[in-house]
């Protein structure tokens, strides 16, 4: 037996061992991507060096023997640059896509790949359980998301988009129909208690995920029941609210207590909940209608958008005539203008001043609202509401043209000197925007905007041990996965927080390509699966759910169009976890990167090149492991590959049942077909 | 008299072998005409030596085989028929001015013939060995000599056959590393081609010390003429008992044998060229084990380079003593130089250590051809490093190199003058290493070709702000964390440019100007109107129809059209093209 000193710790080791197995057998990680125990160590990929007292060189913790009174040391200034280097080279000629596109561009990061091929396999339980990783009330959001995965989907460039949204929803339906529903493991109790203010889609997302760590939650809510914007922001036509009070109580069912029609600074301030809790998340939304700032305004006869919406769904009498006018071009504008259709309006006009194609809201939607009657009028601006005996008698429109494209390249609508027009109207709905109420919150400081302040990172705010997501912080409202998102990192940030800690929120390095539509010219065309909906006749008479869902069959051939842009082994890859913890930066060295063809040689094994980091691990295993030598390296330097020897049948039979070069493969470079 | 022509490869390429057909053809049968191999004087190749008996009665230099006729009428008696190709008494200095033991019988005794070789005291150390002196011995005296490996590193020699003999193992391998790859080296070809039978005996030596029953050249086979001529040496020397069973009648026994390679750089590193003789891919292995442990089939092996056994033989003759009574302190003997590049008088240079860069460049070298102005010399190639003409009086000893950021290398001095760029030099070596690169280990194989790219970006102009900085990042980790010593020392010719020669990158980068000149992107051309007489012969010599002009007045050149390649420059009479 020998004694050696690792990270000033003393070990004593059986004579003969690496550093590396020493180390491993002690529980001190040195990373490594071209070692394995089974086979000779081979030295190729840098990252095992260590720093041995007295001696001027880095060894290779994978085949230097320690000797007695080695003093080691693992994780030096010089030793954690050498690898963060070779990680950053690797990097630089590692071509792929840790992730796909979709998950990506989803705010809150949720794997849309992996549900989609979980839904194509028929596994909805699997797949509800992968996207409540991230997103709780799936048949909700999967009902109004207007789901920027699905305008990053790749398979829009052979054809049209995976239909994620409404998969998503779909899986999650067959999961609350199911007797045998999903419920998420929750950890031990911490003792920790956490007050939520606001139960909105932030809120709720935050209540879930700080109650499966273990914490006892409690969300107030001013209104009268939880949902928030889902609930009194989105009309009853697009999202039942049977569904999202089932998935709100699956919630509820993990123990989080919830509190309605409690309102911070009048019923309590925001002091007592915060005494009464170890952390406090702000998650109180934007709820006051913009203004338009023009003459008028005040007219009876004149809503806020999401006040209207509000009063809709809360089955308040609205009073609308014949004619109504929606000011604005977002989302919000038409479930306005479509709820004005459904509550009996006769003529429902949008007012947009730029053109259909820079309408915010989604295509879907304008398209929808077109089906069920409503009149589009672009290039037109209020510049007055007129009124008579204090009512809305009209509006007067200011003709506008496209202008220069501005700073985010849309085309500023500038007014046509001298050109108005008169439109006769009983209502107008000013969906322009929404903002803020401040009261109850005064203590918090403010962005320039009016928000509440949070740092980007871990959402704290002015206020010791509050935290604060969603549409009343920094930037202001946008779309609900976005606050979902961000409630879902503060979670993580709030946990690490009671747990002593606070460690802000890292947007994981990932590696990613560049597509056209080229590269996917070899791709079969398959249609995009049409959401079955009630005729435009029949729906704009009611609020029942406009779309009629998936079947089985729609959805598992929907999900079966997936490109499977994400690499298979992101969740085993030894390299992106390195690269993560080493903090890496590969751009600083970007140049030649290999450019081969995926190839399939071996028949049951796919080989990306593009994805290899030469450890060699394949070769050697199939070499000394396995003693059949069916791959080797071809080439030098830079432009070494590797490549199949042989591709008879026999060989790929044995491959067949073999597989060691797949598993033994640190990346996804090899994968099992 | 007997007529000798230099046919080392050197001087074949010079016309050497057409001379000696041409003097074939006429001499008389009392002339002996005969080969040798390389005297190392290449600037003045092909060299055509007449002797009388043994001694060297006139040395005739840059030889044409329409010279052969005054050859045969000087051995008939005209003394003067070949004054005008005599070497200069300045040119002779070349010789006189070194200190020659590894090469002391290169140009001189014929290579083709162990006669020549035995009649100068050829396999007598081999002799002494077998008949006096104990392995343990014989590794003592060479411990006495100082004698470091001239591959390039400088280990001592003594501790690696020591290490060998001490291993355990019923079978070891001596091995000779023939795989001389630097731009610029041919020392070793020289030695195999011009006395490879001393290369035999220095090996023959070392097996017996280390108990090795086998040895082993792995040369490269870019060098056939060595091949050949090697081949034949271990015919001869199997046929005269100085190889085989029981040499010289003793208990010693060793076979040997030439291993062509495929012209690898890598294979030079020790583990790399193991793996390669074994028929596996050119790859450097782990060290620790090292070759004496686990070498060649993974018995105990150990490898040499080629001058460092051109050295044993003299050392067993003229005692350990003789040999470190030469040199500095840690560096003992003498070292072999291939002189090359913008030096007046290229060649082989072996002189003592503890001589300059100076002593070696102007006193032998004769300084820099045209009487440019000395810049920088480069030493030991693509894992050397470039010395400026401030550090020029440091003396040749493996400390006092290495200081400077660049080694002692295998011997070749590449020396450069004003006109070259240096960041073009150090990308040169970079585009070499990187394409020698095995492809083994990340920091080389990505790290080399990262630097290239970020050389290449500078010499075309397109360097950024920070890139000095990110080499520099680069080379330092890639000297920490490559595998093999092509790796450790690629950084080299990078790093001490930049020490250097730093005011060239930043010009590169900060102003888009070559100071050298010679980065042709850098460069644009224009006529001077004033100087211009209007002759046409550069728009008549323009590639690219780029100037234009009537004759007898001013030309100009198109901007746009120009492609820079100087043709222009290099043809007007007049200096009336500016290159700026």
């Amino acid at each position: 037996m020998i004694k050696v000193t690792i990270n000033g710790k003393e070990i004593t080791a059986e004579k003969g061992r690496t550093i590396l197995q020493i180390a491993e057998n002690n529980g001190i990680e040195i990373p490594t991507l071209c070692y394995i125990e089974e086979i000779k160590p081979y030295g190729a990929c840098g990252l095992c060096t260590v720093e041995v007292e007295g001696m001027p060189k880095l060894l290779r913790a994978c085949s230097a023997v320690a000797s007695d009174g080695m003093v080691i040391n693992t994780e030096t200034p010089r030793v954690k640059q050498s690898r963060k280097i070779a990680l950053e080279l690797l990097m630089s000629d590692h071509t792929g896509d840790c992730k796909g596109p979709c998950s990506l561009n989803c705010p809150a990061g949720t794997d849309c790949q992996g549900y989609v091929k979980l839904i194509a396999e028929g596994k909805y339980k699997e797949a509800v359980a992968l996207i409540k990783e991230r997103v709780p009330l799936p048949a909700s959001i999967g009902r109004i998301c207007p789901h920027p995965c699905e305008s990053a989907c790749r398979r829009k460039m052979v054809e049209e988009p995976i239909s994620i949204a409404f998969l998503k929803s779909f899986a999650a339906d067959e999961d609350l129909k199911s007797d045998n529903k999903f419920m998420p493991e929750i950890a031990e109790s911490t003792g920790k208690s956490v007050g939520i203010i606001g139960g909105g889609p932030a809120g709720l997302t935050a209540a879930y995920f700080l109650a499966v760590k273990g914490h006892k939650v409690t969300v107030y809510d001013a209104m009268e029941k939880m949902g928030g914007m889902l609930r009194y922001g989105i009309p009853q036509y697009r999202l039942p609210k049977e569904v999202l009070d089932m998935e709100i109580d699956s919630i509820a069912k993990l123990g989080v207590e919830m509190k309605n029609n409690i309102r911070i600074g009048t019923d309590i301030t925001l002091d007592e909940i915060r005494s009464a809790h170890d952390a406090t998340l702000v998650a109180i939304g934007a709820w006051k209608s913009s203004s338009m700032r023009i003459a008028g305004e005040d007219l009876e006869g004149v809503y806020g958008g999401i006040d209207f919406l509000r009063s809709v769904a809360l089955k308040n009498p609205v009073k609308l005539g014949d004619r109504v006018a929606v000011i604005g071009g977002g989302n919000t504008a038409m479930d306005a203008c479509r709820s004005a259709v459904r509550l009996g309006a006769k003529e429902v006009y949008v007012i947009y001043r730029r053109t259909r194609a820079e309408m915010p809201a989604e295509k879907v939607e304008i398209d929808e609202a077109e089906e069920e009657g409503v009149i589009y009028k672009f290039l037109c601006n209020p510049v007055e509401i007129i009124g008579e005996n204090g009512r809305v008698k009209a509006v007067k429109l200011q003709a506008m043209e496209l202008g220069e494209p501005d700073a985010g390249g849309r085309r500023s609508p500038v007014p046509v000197e001298g050109k108005f027009e008169i439109l006769e109207l009983d209502n107008v709905i000013m969906a322009i925007g929404q903002r803020i109420n401040i009261s109850g919150f005064e203590a918090l400081e403010l962005t320039q905007r009016g928000n509440i302040s949070a740092d980007a990172k871990t959402f704290r705010t002015s206020l010791e041990g509050v935290f604060a997501v969603g549409d009343a912080t920094n930037r202001g409202a946008s779309i609900a996965i976005e606050a979902i998102g961000e409630a879902q990192k503060a979670s993580d940030v709030i946990d690490s927080y009671l747990s002593g800690e606070t460690v802000g929120y890292k947007k994981p390095y990932v590696s990613e390509r560049v597509i056209t539509a080229q590269d996917l010219a070899d791709k079969q065309k398959v249609s995009r699966a049409k959401m079955p909906q009630r005729s435009p006749e029949e729906r704009r008479n009611d609020f029942n759910e406009v779309n009629l869902g998936f079947d089985e069959e729609t959805a598992r051939n929907e999900a079966k169009r997936c490109l499977e842009c994400g690499c298979h082994d992101y969740h085993d890859c030894k390299l992106i976890r390195y690269a993560n913890q080493y903090d890496v930066c590969p751009e600083r060295f970007a140049g030649d990167k290999h450019n081969c063809k995926k190839e399939q040689k071996l028949v049951y094994i796919e080989r990306d090149q593009n994805k290899c980091v030469l450890c060699n691990l394949c070769v050697r295993v199939c070499e000394e492991d396995v003693g059949k030598s069916l791959i080797g390296l071809v080439g030098r330097g830079f432009t070494t590959v590797i490549k199949p020897e042989f591709a008879d049948a026999s060989v790929t039979e044995f491959c067949k049942t073999c597989q060691k070069c797949v598993t033994s493969c640190p990346t996804g470079a090899l994968k099992t077909l | 008299m007997r007529i000798v022509v230099g046919q080392g490869s050197c001087g074949i390429a010079a016309g050497a072998a057409k001379v000696y057909s041409a003097i074939e053809k006429i001499v008389p049968e009392t002339c002996e005409l005969t080969i040798t191999g390389c005297i190392g004087m290449c600037f003045l190749e092909p060299v055509v030596d007449v002797y009388d008996g043994n001694n060297l009665v006139k040395r005739l230099v840059k030889v044409q085989p329409s010279d052969a006729e005054k050859i045969i009428a000087f051995i008939s008696g005209d003394e003067n028929a070949v004054n005008d190709i005599e070497i200069t008494d300045e040119d002779k200095d070349f010789l006189l001015k070194q200190t020659r033991i590894a090469l002391r019988h290169c140009g001189i005794i014929n290579p083709e013939k162990i006669e020549e070789y035995v009649a100068d005291d050829g396999y007598k150390a081999l002799e002494k060995v077998l008949k006096t002196m104990t392995p343990e011995e014989v590794i003592e005296e060479i411990k006495l000599s100082g004698l470091a490996g001239r591959g390039g590193a400088g280990f001592p020699t003594w501790f690696k056959w020591n290490a060998a003999r001490q291993a355990q193992g019923d079978y070891k391998y001596l091995i000779c590393n023939a795989d001389e790859g630097d731009p610029g080296a041919f020392m070793d070809r020289a030695v195999i081609e011009s006395d490879p039978h001393n290369l035999i005996e220095g090996m023959l030596i070392g097996a017996y010390a280390i108990g090795a029953k086998e040895a082993v050249v792995y040369v490269r086979a870019e060098y056939p003429l060595a091949i050949e001529r090697l081949t034949n040496a271990i015919k001869e020397a199997e046929e005269k008992g100085y190889l085989g069973e029981n040499i010289l009648g003793s208990s010693f026994s060793c076979k040997m044998r030439i291993k062509a390679g495929a012209g690898a750089f890598v294979c030079g590193e020790e583990t790399a060229l193991i793996e390669s003789l074994q028929g596996e891919r050119g790859m450097p292995r782990l060290k620790p084990p090292f070759p004496a442990q686990s070498g060649y089939w993974y018995k105990p092996s150990n490898i040499n380079n080629v001058e460092t056994f051109a050295n044993v033989s003299w050392i067993i003759l003229n005692g350990g003593e003789a040999f470190s009574a030469m040199g500095t302190e840690n560096s003992k003997g003498t070292k072999v130089f291939a002189l090359t590049g913008k030096i007046k008088k290229g060649g082989l240079v072996e002189i003592p250590m503890g001589k300059t860069l100076r002593d070696v460049i102007f006193d032998i070298g004769g300084g820099i051809r045209n009487d440019a102005r000395f810049k920088a010399v480069q030493m030991g190639g693509p894992s050397g490093g470039c010395i400026p003409e401030a550090l020029l009086d440091t003396v040749i000893d493996y400390k006092a190199l290495g200081a400077t950021g660049a080694i002692m290398g295998s011997g070749g001095m590449v020396v450069m003058d004003e006109t070259t760029c240096m960041v073009s030099m150090a990308q040169f070596f970079l585009d070499f290493t990187t394409k020698e690169s095995c492809g083994k280990c990340v920091h080389c194989r990505i790290g080399t070709k990262r630097m290239l790219e970020i050389l290449s970006r500078i010499v075309k102009g397109e360097g950024k702000d920070g890139d000095i900085e990110l080499l520099e990042e680069l080379c330092y980790s890639i000297k920490d964390g490559a595998l093999c010593g092509l790796g450790q020392t690629a950084p080299n010719p990078v790093l001490t440019t930049i020490k250097y020669f730093r005011n060239e990158y930043e010009a590169h980068i900060n102003e888009k100007k070559c100071p050298a000149k010679a980065c042709s992107d850098l460069l644009s051309y224009r006529i001077d109107a004033e100087k211009c007489r209007g002759c046409t012969l550069c728009s008549k010599k323009c590639p690219v129809d780029a100037i234009s002009g009537e004759l007898k007045t001013a030309h100009s050149i198109d901007v746009s059209k120009c492609i820079k390649c100087g043709a222009c420059y290099n043809t007007c009479k007049f200096n009336a093209v500016i290159m700026e």
